[in-house]
């Protein structure tokens, strides 16, 4: 049995927005596939994350609201301490605005737009270095203690047997839970961080191999016993079957394990996968 | 003399690569890492997860395999997580295209596939080794785009392309016009040029069926088009941008519409139903065979593909001037009046010939790479397992 009883104190971040983050993460954000490149190459080599991501131009009606409250979901999340928007200049989802919405929020955020600051080369550089400052701010900031009350576990889907013992056991501890509706796969991972998830549990069923998470750390769950050896490699753990209440415990252990700072398997691999359900189709 | 490589399946390609492609998006990290250790490869990540019952899986599928199997990608590594992902490759396989299947369940995941993969795209690179020889300029085939659009587009270097596009046209080479929502206001000039009255019925067909689905959802297209840059760069309406940006696809006649992603079967004009969005129409147009890609922008527009030269045209000399590191030529000239139409044509002409021959282009250059694969299901049906 866990010494983490339902007491349990965390440590974490705390943000100006009041939010306690896990992980203390400068995220690099393209506003548009258009800016992926350049975000990439800002992040690759450094401690920043980033996202790619297909999205950002052409989108009509509510897929437009939809998708820019994805990437601001992304950036919004507790375990997101300094953002780098990075925007071509004539997209749809204009980065500047963007990074104006996420300021208004309260996030630390910096912009970088191609076109202004005329090319590849200068985004790159400029973007570079402030890149290089928000991560030497962020490691000087250290953690604090944290009452487990402050936590939200996403769950990724709602049709496994393993949901419903798993959120009472999390309740029983004092965190809150949240349950993907509808949507599945990185889809689901990218609305529970929008929702505030410091931490997503993936149950994965035969044949779903597990996702990495830019913003949040995913715990990955094998259901299948295929599935689980062939990828032992990328899940957390197994939980094969019927899951029995020390099952649940141990699963629950992990996900307090990773939330104390043990990098989860999509983490060792730096998988960040970002996947947009998208409302209609691009213009 | 345009050279390039001669394909086993008779395909020819302008550049050389071993393309590392994730069958789905739990493999994006593993193609990633295996680039990483092998520069000489170059990978790609996409967002489809290949789930049971997702609608666009045939479209997604179509456009993987005809991207894998365009002439510059000498062989294909692909990263499966398991036999789910066999359709992919055979489908790569069926259209005479050299692909290698590494499946990350034969390796416990993502890392030792990496390293496993990272041997096997070695000996893709060193088994690959091929030296260019005279290409015919009827095996070529480019993409006409524009991206980041403005009030010079199609004054300067859309007419410009067109005519280089005459040119390869006249040459017996293949050009393709997409961007289907940004024709919109110019299909009867389109469709006067078909090559048959049925060619021309297809054309407004393909023109009329995306303005009755942009209705059918009940959204003004005009919240999108044009973009807010179309829009700091001087174009008021869609219409107005789509007479400039038809004009990238010259004088000549249409000889046929394409889907998303579907190769011609002749040579000469083709239209293909893609959308406006920059990555998804040039994804699309390397999956029908393109090897080049010419693109006219008013803004400046960085981007490039994976594995085919994109020759950057600016319409401004401002723009050139300020963006000089990612643009390949100026048609800014026919505005100031320091070059003619004709001239800026046989420019772009000459800087797509030697692209294709083996000269880097900008984006290359920066190593941009964007991907992004158009879908047609919409409503999150393809997230829903």
């Amino acid at each position: 049995m866990s010494a983490l009883a339902p007491t349990v104190r965390l440590r974490g971040y705390e943000r100006p927005s009041g939010a306690v983050g896990i992980r203390n993460h400068v995220l690099v954000l393209p506003s548009v596939v258009c800016s992926t490149r350049v975000a990439r190459a800002i992040a690759e080599g450094s401690e920043a994350r980033w996202i790619t991501h297909q999205h950002g131009c052409l989108h009509v009606g509510d897929d437009l609201r939809h998708t820019e409250d994805a990437l601001m979901g992304a950036a919004l999340n507790p375990n997101v301490g300094a953002v780098v928007v990075v925007g071509l200049g004539c997209e749809t989802v204009e980065g500047g605005r963007l990074a104006r919405r996420l300021a208004e929020r309260q996030q630390v955020v910096d912009f970088v737009g191609i076109q202004a600051a005329g090319g590849t080369e200068a985004a790159l550089s400029a973007g570079r270095a402030i890149a290089r400052d928000r991560l030497a701010e962020l490691a000087a900031t250290s953690r604090t203690g944290f009452g487990i009350g402050r936590l939200c576990v996403g769950l990724d889907r709602a049709d496994d047997a393993l949901v419903e013992p798993l959120v009472r056991e999390l309740t029983r501890r004092g965190a809150a839970v949240r349950v993907a509706s509808e949507l599945r796969g990185g889809a689901a991972h990218a609305q529970l961080v929008r929702h505030g998830a410091q931490v997503i549990v993936s149950l994965c069923a035969a044949n779903e191999a597990p996702l990495g998470c830019a913003s949040s750390p995913v715990v990955a769950v094998a259901r299948d016993a295929e599935t689980f050896e062939g990828l032992a490699d990328d899940f957390d753990l197994a939980v094969l079957g019927s899951p029995v209440t020390r099952d649940v415990e141990l699963l629950v252990d992990r996900v307090l394990d990773v939330c104390l700072g043990t990098p989860t398997a999509s983490e060792r691999r730096g998988a960040a996968d970002f996947v947009l359900d998208r409302l209609a189709v691009t213009m | 003399m345009l050279t390039g490589y001669r394909r086993a399946n008779g395909r020819w390609g302008v550049r050389n690569h071993v393309l590392v492609l994730p069958a789905r998006a739990a493999a994006n990290r593993a193609a990633e890492l295996i680039a990483q250790a092998v520069p000489d490869a170059v990978a790609i990540s996409h967002e489809w997860e290949n789930s049971p019952g997702d609608p666009d899986s045939p479209l997604v599928r179509r456009t993987l395999s005809g991207f894998a199997a365009n002439g510059n990608v000498a062989a294909v590594l692909l990263v499966a997580v398991d036999s789910r992902d066999d359709e992919l490759a055979h489908q790569i396989a069926a259209r005479g295209q050299l692909v290698r299947t590494l499946s990350m369940n034969k390796h416990r995941g993502t890392i030792a596939a990496a390293e496993a993969g990272s041997e096997a795209a070695k000996r893709l690179v060193e088994d690959c080794v091929a030296r260019r020889e005279p290409m015919p300029l009827s095996a070529l085939v480019l993409g006409l785009e524009c991206g980041g659009s403005d009030g010079w587009s199609g004054i300067t270097a859309n007419p410009a392309l067109g005519i280089a596009s005459d040119r390869l046209v006249a040459a017996g080479a293949t050009t393709i016009l997409g961007e289907v929502p940004e024709l919109v206001g110019a299909e009867r000039f389109l469709a006067a040029r078909a090559v048959t009255p049925e060619v021309g019925r297809r054309i407004l067909g393909l023109i009329g069926d995306f303005e009755r689905s942009v209705e059918a959802l009940g959204v003004d297209i005009r919240g999108a088009q044009p973009t807010p840059g179309n829009i700091a760069g001087g174009l008021t309406t869609i219409e107005e941008k789509s007479l400039g940006a038809a004009r990238k696809a010259g004088t000549a006649a249409v000889q046929g519409t394409l889907g998303y992603a579907e190769a011609p079967d002749g040579r000469g004009l083709y239209i293909m139903d893609t959308p406006g969005h920059d990555i998804e129409q040039m994804v699309g147009f390397v999956a029908g065979g393109c090897q080049v890609v010419a693109f006219t922008t008013g803004r400046g527009t960085p981007t490039g593909s994976p594995v085919a030269p994109c020759v950057k045209i600016a319409t401004n000399s401002h723009i050139f001037e300020r963006m000089a590191g990612d643009i390949d030529i100026d048609a800014g000239g026919v505005a100031t009046g320091t070059s003619s139409l004709q001239s800026a044509g046989d420019a772009i002409y000459e800087a797509i010939i030697a692209s294709a021959c083996g000269q880097l282009t900008r984006s290359e250059l920066h190593g941009h790479r964007e991907f992004a694969i158009r879908r047609t299901h919409y409503g999150g049906a393809g997230s829903k397992r």
